[in-house]
């Protein structure tokens, strides 16, 4: 059987909209874990950042999933679903049935049946995932997976944009404490 | 007696548990002390249904998903109780659980201001990546704020 197709242009819409109506990324990550939850009736999605010092996901946004399972532990990029950091979706239709998965046990404990995992990228490099888990096995149409992927490349846009901005700000309060009599030539 | 207002925020993870253990350690053998527990929640995005009926199912997700979001009111009730337990009176405890209009310290500066606060206890995860791309909630509003003690929980 054909596995049914979820995303459309309207839900398209409606997501590319929370992403443009905000700039604040934890709100726009916020709406959209909730945003894609509803709609594809799913148990939870999170938006990690991947910090490449410790080679680590960073829960950015989240929704649906306990804060025990969210604290299960570090969730090492090179241990958790790899071929995501090769920049590939990978799809998990039944966490009964793989070995690609860090925490299954915590997985299983939680009510999670499946998972899908996308790379975030930007200029090639990849910055975090979307995952989204379903409370069972899920068969995931191959056009919705590539929905997520168009929709995960401008989640790595709004994280760029707003990391810039964060900077800019930072730089922003920094000058605001130089006093004019530190500066030659100010009054 | 002079009361001294504190505000604790509350996000449910392990750190949050941490900041509240330091709190009763601290604060709950001292008479006079009031404590807020402080949650601000991101409530789901308003969406235009028109007549669309991917949409019009999606805005009905929307709101049972809302509800479930509700229900943490009810969790940071209990966070009230434990307190209670640990030596607070419980009259002297309160909670704001509310959506979020800004950035969390936007927020917290915002309350901070609105209902004079003395001390202020927030948690900072270490190394955190994800603090590039929103800023540092903690650094913000050390920064903002005056006359306020800030601790902060790592």
């Amino acid at each position: 059987m054909r596995a049914e197709e979820k995303i459309d242009i309207d839900l398209f819409k409606v997501v590319f909209r929370a992403i443009a109506q905000s700039d604040n990324l934890e709100i726009m990550a916020n709406h959209l874990t909730q945003l894609l939850v509803a709609a594809l009736e799913i148990k939870g999605c999170t938006i990690f950042a991947l910090n490449p010092e410790l080679d680590e996901l960073e829960v950015l946004a989240s929704f649906g999933l306990s804060m025990n399972y969210l604290q299960k532990g570090p969730v090492l990029s090179d241990k958790s679903i790899t071929d995501t950091f090769k920049g590939k979706p990978i799809v998990i239709p039944d966490v009964n049935d793989t070995d690609r998965l860090q925490y299954q046990q915590d997985a299983k404990e939680e009510g999670i049946g499946a998972i899908v995992s996308v790379p975030i990228d930007f200029n090639g490099k990849v910055i975090g995932a979307v995952r989204l888990y379903h409370n069972e096995v899920w068969d995931i149409s191959d056009r919705d997976v590539d929905s997520l992927l168009v929709l995960s490349e401008n989640i790595g846009l709004a994280m760029t944009y707003t990391r810039v901005l964060t900077a800019l700000k930072t730089i922003r309060y920094t000058v605001d404490d130089i006093h004019s009599v530190w500066l030659p030539g100010e009054e | 007696m002079t009361i001294q207002k504190i505000l604790v925020t509350y996000n449910f993870t392990n750190l949050d548990q941490k900041a509240l253990d330091f709190v009763t350690s601290a604060f709950a053998h001292i008479e006079g002390v009031e404590i807020t527990i402080f949650h601000v929640f991101t409530p789901v995005p308003d969406i235009e249904t028109q007549a669309s009926v991917v949409t019009g199912k999606l805005k009905g997700s929307l709101s049972y998903l809302s509800q479930q979001i509700m229900q943490r009111e009810n969790d940071l009730k209990k966070v009230t109780a434990k307190l209670a337990e640990n030596g607070f009176d419980e009259s002297r405890i309160q909670t704001v659980f509310r959506p979020r209009k800004k950035d969390i310290a936007g927020e917290i500066i915002s309350l901070t201001r609105d209902t004079k606060f003395d001390t202020i206890v927030l948690n900072r995860k270490a190394a955190r990546v994800a603090r590039f791309f929103s800023g540092s909630v903690s650094q913000k509003v050390v920064m903002t704020l005056k006359d306020t003690t800030v601790c902060i929980v790592s």
